[in-house]
């Protein structure tokens, strides 16, 4: 009896001891965000995004050209090929369900994280 | 012996508490399915969730693609292309689903006094939202297409469309998104989705109860980089939004967006945006563009009549919205 006890109690420890480092695990991936980059509506680049991510880099699709760049943890468009440049007025974005989107040249940007974003998605 | 019961009691309990915190992280659930397109003149941005999901993306992707090949003014196969060009001349056999959008447009301009005007293209030409050469018309020229515009002229019969004058031009982007997005529920009821979100171009289909109850639905600032609030919504809803940020022109340091008041002809300058919450697509779809034309006041007065609420952001960037979402607008500056 005492020996299957002292069993038992060491299985309901060990257990204990991982579910509470798959739930730490699984807070501390919340903090993750990734930037995925779609051309023509298929995803060609994925990013992870962090304070110390910096990186400029040029996206084609079909339609053109834009170049983005990723800065203290946000990301804007500086250069595209389109007409009427909205991609680079829309600005930074940083939250998770944000996206800039280059309508004539077909690329969207957006960042996702792995917990649920902060916003479901934009009425505009 | 006791002691050791009471450590293993302890311990079984601790087990629990385990259990029920596993069962919340493996609630945690799936990816979606998800796909983007480009329809309708705009970016389309599927999410489906649930065991069916694959199969009810493929469906969801098949209807807008549908119906965006009937409707696409610009490309000469479309129904609306052939009724345009056969304007004055003769009526042009369609496709039912382009009759059925056709007759909720005639619906929704009549019960907002012609607010929503599925004719408005002469006076989006002259203005030159239709091919980009941004200008300001004459008053002559307003004159002439504003006799284009009534919506009384579209005559219907069974299977075939024609306009009575030549030169009057349907345009259903007014419309079409949110009659999509209506389909769109259709299919997911029909499917047994569990949960969807649907973005066509702004306006957007919640489908279901994500975790944690409600949807949150960010509303574009109209003039700043973001959004202005956060809409939170229980349960399938519609969400439709016009404003005058999306397509325009400035000169003389007056903005002319592509929303033109079919009473005076001019671009509407009563508010900078208005989000509309709906049961029905095509109601807030049309209804946010109608709303968009009358202005503020107005559009709070007629919330009841059409069974909606909206959120309207006026010129000076104030919020207001109606009495029943007042709990649901979160405002990102902490009013609300």
């Amino acid at each position: 009896m005492a020996k299957g006890d002292k069993l038992l109690a060491l299985i309901l420890v060990v257990i204990f001891i991982f579910a509470i480092g798959q739930y730490t695990f699984i807070s501390m991936s919340k903090a993750k965000r990734t930037i995925i980059i779609r051309s023509d509506g298929e995803i060609v680049q994925q990013i992870p995004l962090n304070e110390k991510t910096a990186i400029i880099t040029t996206i084609k699709s079909k339609e053109g050209t834009i170049t983005m760049q990723v800065k203290n943890g946000k990301v804007h468009i500086i250069e595209s090929t389109c007409h009427d440049k909205l991609c680079i007025k829309q600005g930074w974005i940083s939250k998770t369900g944000e996206s800039i989107v280059c309508l004539p040249n077909r690329i969207s940007i957006s960042i996702v994280g792995e917990e649920r974003n902060e916003i479901d998605s934009i009425t505009y | 012996m006791n002691k050791k019961r009471n450590i293993v009691t302890i311990l079984g309990w601790i087990f629990v508490v385990c259990l029920i915190i596993f069962s919340f992280i493996n609630k945690a659930e799936k990816p979606p399915a998800t796909a983007e397109l480009y329809a309708m003149g705009t970016i389309v941005d599927i999410k489906i969730y649930g065991v069916n999901k694959e199969a009810i993306l493929k469906e969801v992707i098949k209807k807008i693609e549908e119906i965006n090949s009937y409707i696409d003014s610009f490309s000469p196969t479309s129904d609306i292309h052939k009724i345009n060009e056969n304007a004055g001349i003769k009526n042009v056999t369609v496709h039912p689903e382009t009759v059925a959008i056709i007759e909720k447009a005639i619906e929704l301009a009549r019960n907002t006094n012609g607010a929503f005007n599925p004719l408005i293209t002469p006076l989006s030409q002259i203005w030159g939202f239709r091919d980009k050469n941004y200008r300001i018309p004459s008053e002559k020229e307003i004159e002439d297409a504003l006799n284009l515009t009534d919506y009384n002229d579209i005559i219907i019969s069974t299977d075939t469309v024609f306009l009575k004058k030549e030169g009057e031009a349907l345009d259903l982007g007014g419309i079409a998104k949110g009659y999509t997005l209506d389909c769109l529920k259709e299919i997911l009821d029909k499917m047994n989705g569990e949960r969807a979100l649907i973005n066509i171009g702004g306006n957007i289909l919640l489908y279901g109860t994500p975790p944690g109850k409600q949807w949150k639905i960010g509303i574009k600032n109209p003039r700043e980089d973001g959004i202005i609030g956060t809409l939170n919504i229980e349960g399938t809803t519609f969400i439709s939004t016009s404003g005058d940020y999306e397509r325009f022109f400035i000169e003389d340091n007056k903005r002319y967006c592509h929303l033109i008041n079919p009473f005076n002809g001019y671009p509407a300058d009563k508010i900078f945006s208005v989000t509309v919450v709906s049961n029905k697509g095509y109601y807030g779809d049309a209804l946010s563009t109608a709303f968009f034309i009358i202005g503020k006041n107005e559009a709070l007065q007629d919330v009841k009549k059409f069974d909606v609420n909206i959120v309207v952001i006026d010129c000076d960037l104030n919020v207001s919205c109606s009495e029943e979402l007042k709990d649901s607008l979160m405002l990102e500056n902490g009013k609300g």
